[in-house]
């Protein structure tokens, strides 16, 4: 806000709303058929718009637009709304941001889809994401699709059907949203190690800055793959995703240094 | 522009290339324009045979890299306008790649690259060739292939 009148600094924390509390429970008092519900519903929903808008962000830059976080974000919150019951006990942020949080999460599952993927498709798809990761662990290795399909109890067409199914799946969906936070990567191996072993590779000069500019996780996957030679499955155990989000960071990861170094490339030639 | 002067030479160079004959089990073959847009293609193909032939998805997913990379190297070598064919294999044991593309240059791919290192810890065998064959330009190849894991499943020695 650019303020031109005098008003005290916004408050951000939950005492934001504070003012707001005390209607819930004139609202939930009311009979459903109180013309004043309606208008309490209004003030409760508009009044609590920034903590809608607020969560929206937090989930941006996933490949979904700003605006249709924030309707998706605000339906959650009227959910919230209607759904709150101040006899609980609890108050109603601690109430409303998992509610909100969960329809924002629901329409990433739903609409991440780079093609519009059948639902059954996607289903099969978790549980094939699910059967990867509890089979490598019990033989140590990666399983084949055949094993996939007996342990699954289903044809080895469906898995083929449900592996092509993941291949339409955003690059930047719910994997990301539910395995998003990069603070918690245990970071052991020091960027100076990474280096020393690109160091034979004759344009590294030019390949260092691309891998340094890269994003924590990726990196680390990359120098997990091509200097610590660890499989894609070993790797998505030690970071904590599925192996088949590790096969797409490093898919995407790859295409952005070849890119990088075409570039340079052409910059250097057209000198 | 120089784009045009070449515009002949893939269809010239369908009949001239006498690419090995096809085995009709085991071979696949895809011909497409040298162009980066067609990637998404030759990865989905080489991960389709992959997993048809049963690789383990670890497998799959490098074979899928492994390709990007090849293709993406020879497109960049190859004339503007001409084609790159694609040779797949499956076998037993393993699943081979061959890309061919016409080239201007006859400098191999460099062993020493990123690139290379990156085909190298993906797949088993990784083999660049540049042949002038009388053929405009040179014939650029890179050949890949992963070999299958060994897998100790129940029964496999029967």
């Amino acid at each position: 806000m650019t303020g031109f009148r005098a008003e005290p600094a916004k408050p951000t924390s939950s005492n934001e709303y504070e003012h707001l509390a005390h209607l819930f429970d004139e609202f939930a008092a009311l009979d459903p058929n109180d013309p004043r519900r309606a208008e309490l519903r209004d003030r409760l929903v508009t009044g609590h718009l920034p903590l809608a808008e607020h969560i929206a962000q937090r989930f941006s830059g996933r490949g979904v637009a700003k605006e249709d976080l924030v309707q998706v974000a605000t339906v959650g919150l009227i959910n919230a709304v209607d759904r709150y019951d101040p006899g609980r006990g609890s108050d109603f942020l601690s109430f409303a941001v998992p509610t909100v949080m969960g329809e924002v999460r629901r329409h990433f599952r739903d609409t991440g889809w780079l093609v519009r993927v059948p639902r059954r498709l996607k289903e099969l798809h978790l549980s094939i994401s699910a059967a990867n990761t509890e089979l490598a662990q019990r033989l140590n290795r990666a399983p084949t699709p055949s094993e996939i399909a007996a342990h699954l109890g289903v044809s080895q067409d469906a898995v083929f059907e449900g592996l092509e199914a993941g291949n339409a799946y955003h690059s930047m969906s719910l994997d990301e949203v539910l395995s998003g936070d990069t603070e918690n990567l245990a970071l052991g191996d020091t960027l100076g190690e990474e280096d020393a072993a690109l160091e034979g590779v004759e344009n590294h000069e030019a390949l260092l800055p691309l891998i340094r500019d890269l994003p924590e996780r990726e990196r680390k996957i990359l120098g997990l793959r091509f200097v610590h030679n660890m499989t894609q499955t070993q790797i998505a155990e030690r970071i904590g995703v599925s192996q088949m989000h590790v096969s797409r960071l490093l898919a995407r990861t790859l295409e952005r240094l070849r890119e990088g170094l075409t570039e340079q490339d052409e910059g250097t030639s057209s000198s | 522009m120089v784009r045009k002067q070449y515009s002949n030479y893939g269809e010239v160079n369908v009949t001239e290339w006498e690419p090995p004959p096809l085995h009709a089990h085991n071979d696949i073959e895809l011909w497409l324009g040298a162009d980066l847009v067609h990637l998404p293609i030759v990865r989905s193909v080489v991960a389709t045979i992959a997993t048809r032939a049963d690789f383990d998805l670890d497998a799959i997913a490098d074979l899928r890299l492994a390709v990007d990379e090849a293709c993406s190297t020879l497109i960049t070598r190859a004339i503007p306008g001409s084609k790159m064919r694609c040779r797949f294999t499956a076998a037993d044991d393993e699943l081979r790649f061959v890309g061919t593309v016409r080239s201007d240059s006859d400098s191999t791919p460099s062993t020493k690259s990123f690139g290379w290192r990156v085909l190298t810890t993906l797949t088993d065998v990784v083999d660049a060739r540049v042949s002038t064959d009388g053929h405009q330009g040179h014939r650029v190849d890179i050949e890949l292939a992963k070999r299958r894991a060994l897998l100790d499943v129940p029964g496999a020695g029967a």
